[in-house]
């Protein structure tokens, strides 16, 4: 250091950002390197015999993937998750959000925290619970389901039915996030538009349309792909509730990438997995960026 | 914590052993300042290892931590604490692994023969790789089938029928009476009811010096369609462990006639024998396309982790544990079937319920042995679960599985072509 | 008025049983906890134990021998090392971050905007992404089944630090000149006027890191190998794999990794809300 002597600040300044900025370079942009040149290698169990045992294959890995159907299966799978997902738990915290926002609903701050309990627990303890809440014989929501007239299902049993019962959990355990988001943005409405359109008679439905939607579409649209992210990340949940199974009608990316990686200790493979959900996830973050920057010109 | 992993890495294997038996003779006095030896079991023989832990401790001072490992994670745990440095210094491995543990270098090799003498053939033949021991048999587990006396006896079955095509006539028989419950407890993610049929069928599941799959064979179509049939015929449920929350109580409600299983369950029928009488259930070998013949086996075998940094206490709680005393103790604890050929000569072991145990066990089938047989095993069962679920037809599975096989071989093939491994 | 009266009647009475759905499995994981062996498994599902028990958590936390098996769950154990990493990642998170988001909103620095728009575009990474050459790095350090490896990870903290950094931005400028003339050291500064100011979003911030370590499995999953050093979401999971079938131990397993939760969330709720708010806007 040829420069003339830091400043009192200045020196503050990097005894205050240093350590933290070092640990990031240590647990997170070194190992994300390492990832991509782990992914152009073979690493596998033999590696751990012997580091002669690697080679770098270049695209090899990525192009054993594309080969794979079980990775096709799982990416079929977590887009299912996505697909099917996001509407669920958006639509639920929208709803919530709606109802809550209601004037004439009371003791709204209690109401507002007892809805958002389950997105504090952990995701294992309750994932539990679910898993026997599900039970095709004793659970809890087919006993409901007969009370309502209809068959009960096989929830965690049929591949058909696996993703959409996993899914209940995730949104009774997430919407209580995007309900907090959407009744703050509910409140930033503009009251006098609101006003304007009931005087000039517009229903309940076309206020809601007209006037509410445009105003929280923004959030709404942000809030959705945020979530996209999060259904991409989904693991926990089959690993607890179902091992992936039905016949692998719930191996996610990262159940996959977990397996491929920690059960049978095919690093190179993993990375690989790991390198396509970064750019999967790096996608969808420029979508949100442009949302974001088409919020702002509005 | 980390100081362990940190003085254990970067060195080579071979001076650790040496400085720890070093170690270990030098703290042959005061034992109580050495830490104690970590222990891992997998199911029962973890629950219930720590009962014979109190005598070892007794006649030599050290002090064990016995810990159970869940069985579905004992694959990864066991990989992760190697490759962390973190494995414990005794610990129980399936026949199936030890050569996947040798090959990486986890396993101590058993320092002199007599720890293997008078071991029960097949069980030593399981565990031995390319003739060299890596770890000690400890109990055979062949599978047979568990039944329900009554409900065969309802049908006109004294014992279970011995080939095939009887034993599923039997099923039929048996699932006319009780149409709205099952004959056989076999789920779709077990793999090793298929694999005994396979296995029966006299077919080599690999090829090309075990590095291509073989299941395009007409022996594989044959174990195939025989499996499935049982689940078109609803002999069998399509059905997961993750759904049958209590596949005991399900079978000694009656709600399944025959359960293909393992010695393991025999401690399940102790323990619960409230809800199921003894005089309901027996025990045979099983059926195969022609007769008995070899059968899935699992042995379960001690071995000694390389970085151990107590070798002495460590090989010495092996001998502990593979004696025929304790083994005779463990049998009567959960009905674990002693490794040791002794053992089976004394009258603890010579009555008429273990008889299809003793004799199943001298015919084992053979897996093959290499690291990514488990795997494999996994694969192959989880097409035969798309099979049964109609999703695959028979030939369309078998391509699959071969091509899936040469898949997971790829690296195998590319190491043994090259010379590198055998 | 009567209008508006039906209509709060509805909309009331949906609220309430919007939140008994939601608080149903909750409620539910409870009372099964306490209802003896095998209780559960019957048609219709029992919702009230007809004799209350605590066999359960006598045998998840005390009781070892069962029927001469030798069942040690390690639960207590995992509870103190739940505690234990969850406590130690949030200070130390504290520790790390709150400085450095100060520094980033207020200390004047050479390359700050630049790191500034690296943090931010490191947001976007991930964090699965790093775990698997992380075990390999970790496994050279001798750090794989250490508490220190579970946490470290967690530490990288970007969010809490442009979290802390939005905060800080608030205070006014003159405030920190003022005390710069009268001579008080930067880290003075810091401590003495600064931290009073920030005490809210402190408060929050450690909620936020107390609640994602308690709750984090996945890399606690990866990196734990020995059950003396597991967490409780990684010891249930074991647990449950293992023992599915007994479901009031299950149940019980869930309400002691539940609870410490939301008697931590419940009385502090307002901060976390508040927080999640803050956060979202900024994205």
């Amino acid at each position: 250091m040829t420069r003339p002597a830091m400043t009192g600040q200045e020196r503050t300044a990097w005894l205050f950002t240093g350590p933290v900025l070092a640990i990031i370079l240590a647990v997170l942009v070194l190992p994300v390197t390492l990832a991509l040149a782990l992914s152009l290698t073979d690493y596998s169990i033999y590696a751990l015999a012997d580091w002669d045992n690697v080679k770098f294959v270049g695209l090899g890995n990525f192009a054993e993937l594309l080969r794979t159907a079980l990775f096709w299966r799982a990416l079929a799978n977590t887009a299912l998750f996505a697909v099917l997902g996001v509407p669920m738990a958006i639509g639920a915290s929208l709803g919530a959000a709606l109802l809550l926002h209601d004037a004439t609903v009371r003791w709204k701050p209690l109401w507002r925290v007892a809805l958002f309990v389950p997105y504090v627990t952990s995701v294992v303890a309750t994932a539990v619970v679910w898993r026997f809440l599900l039970n095709t014989r004793f659970g809890l929501i087919n006993y409901a389901l007969g009370w309502l007239g209809l068959p009960p299902a096989d929830w965690l049993g049929d591949p058909h039915a696996s993703i959409p019962a996993i899914l209940l959990f995730v949104t009774w355990k997430i919407f209580g996030y995007n309900m907090i988001v959407f009744t703050a943005a509910l409140s930033a409405v503009p009251q006098d538009l609101m006003e304007a359109a009931r005087l000039d008679g517009a229903s309940r439905w076309g206020r809601f349309r007209h006037v509410t939607l445009p105003a929280i579409g923004p959030t709404l649209l942000l809030a959705s792909v945020m979530s996209v992210a999060g259904f991409l990340q989904i693991f926990a949940e089959p690993y607890v509730m179902t091992l992936g199974g039905p016949a692998q009608s719930t191996v996610t990316v990262l159940y996959f990438m977990f397996d491929e990686g920690f059960k049978w200790w095919n690093l190179g493979q993993a990375s690989a997995v790991a390198m396509i959900l970064f750019v999967l996830i790096l996608a969808i973050t420029f979508v949100e960026t442009r949302i974001g920057k088409r919020n702002a010109w509005l | 914590m980390g100081d362990r992993g940190r003085r254990q890495d970067g060195v080579t294997r071979r001076s650790v052993l040496a400085g720890a038996a070093a170690l270990a003779a030098s703290s042959c006095g005061p034992r109580s300042a050495s830490p104690p030896l970590r222990f891992w079991a997998t199911s029962y023989e973890g629950d219930y290892a720590p009962h014979l832990m109190p005598a070892f401790t007794a006649a030599t001072g050290i002090k064990v931590d016995v810990q159970s490992v869940p069985s579905t994670a004992t694959h990864e745990k066991m990989l992760t604490a190697f490759a962390g440095g973190a494995l414990p210094d005794v610990f129980v491995l399936p026949s199936g692994w030890i050569g996947e543990f040798a090959m990486i270098g986890a396993l101590a090799p058993v320092p002199a023969l007599d720890y293997v003498e008078d071991i029960v053939p097949s069980a030593l033949a399981l565990a031995q790789i390319e003739g060299k021991n890596f770890a000690v048999p400890w109990s055979a587990a062949p599978q047979v089938q568990f039944y329900r006396r009554d409900l065969l006896r309802d049908a006109g079955y004294d014992t279970p029928a011995d080939t095939w095509t009887a034993w599923r006539e039997m099923g039929r028989a048996i699932k006319h009476r009780r149409p709205d419950e099952f004959v056989f407890l076999t789920l779709l993610n077990w793999p090793d009811t298929l694999f005994s049929m396979l296995y029966q069928t006299g077919m080599t599941m690999l090829r090309e010096r075990d590095t291509r799959g073989n299941f395009r064979s007409p022996e594989a179509e044959f174990a195939f369609a025989f499996y499935l049939s049982l689940f078109t015929e609803k002999l069998a449920p399509r059905a997961l462990s993750t759904e049958v929350q209590d596949a005991f109580a399900a079978f000694a409600q009656g709600r399944y006639a025959v359960w293909p299983s393992w010695p393991s369950l025999l401690l399940d029928l102790h323990r619960r024998r409230a809800e199921i009488p003894r005089e309901r259930w027996g025990v045979a070998r099983l059926a195969g396309p022609n007769g008995f013949g070899p059968a899935a086996m699992i042995a379960s075998n001690v071995a000694v982790s390389a970085r151990t940094t107590q070798p002495e206490s460590a090989w010495a709680l092996v001998r502990h544990l593979t004696s025929t005393a304790t083994e005779l103790r463990f049998q009567q604890l959960i009905g674990n079937l002693p490794a040791r050929e002794t053992a089976w000569t004394l009258p603890q072991l010579q009555v008429p319920m273990l008889r299809p145990f003793a004799e199943q066990m001298r015919q084992p089938a053979m897996a093959p042995k290499i690291v990514e047989w488990e795997r494999i095993q996994i694969e192959v069962q989880l097409v035969a679960e798309h099979v049964v679920r109609g999703l695959l037809t028979i030939p369309q599975a078998l391509a699959t599985i071969d091509e899936r096989i040469d898949q997971i071989l790829a690296k195998r093939r590319a190491l043994v072509e090259a010379g590198r491994i055998t | 008025m009567t209008r508006r009266r039906t209509r709060a009647i509805v909309a009331n009475s949906l609220v309430a049983l919007l939140t008994a759905v939601t608080l149903v499995p909750l409620f539910w994981m409870v009372t099964v906890s306490f209802m003896p062996r095998g209780a559960s498994s019957h048609f219709p599902p029992p919702f009230w134990p007809e004799r209350w028990t605590g066999e359960n958590y006598y045998e998840l936390l005390v009781r070892r021998e069962i029927d001469g098996a030798w069942f040690d769950y390690r639960v207590l154990p995992a509870l103190g090392n739940s505690l234990l990493i969850a406590i130690m990642a949030t200070v130390l998170g504290l520790l790390l971050t709150v400085p450095a988001g100060y520094a980033f909103a207020k200390l004047r620095f050479t390359g700050r905007e630049r790191l500034l728009k690296l943090l931010i575009a490191g947001l976007v990474v991930p964090g699965q992404v790093a775990m698997l050459p992380l075990f390999l790095l970790f496994k050279e350090l001798g750090l794989v089944n250490s508490y220190a490896g579970v946490i470290l990870p967690g530490l990288a903290g970007i969010f809490s630090v442009l979290f802390v950094r939005q905060a800080a931005l608030a205070i006014p400028d003159e405030m920190l000149d003022a005390a710069r003339l009268d001579g008080a050291s930067e880290t003075r500064i810091f401590r003495l006027i600064v931290l009073p100011l920030l005490a809210p979003i402190t408060v929050t911030l450690a909620l936020f890191l107390f609640l994602g370590s308690w709750n984090d499995f996945l890399w606690p999953l990866i990196v734990l190998t020995d059950q003396h050093k597991y967490t409780l979401p990684v010891a249930i999971a074991a647990i449950v794999r293992e023992h599915a079938a007994d479901g009031e131990l299950m149940m019980a397993a869930s309400v002691v990794t539940t609870l410490p939760v939301l008697l931590i969330f419940l009385p502090l709720q307002r901060y976390y809300i508040s927080g999640l708010l803050g956060g979202s806007i900024k994205g």
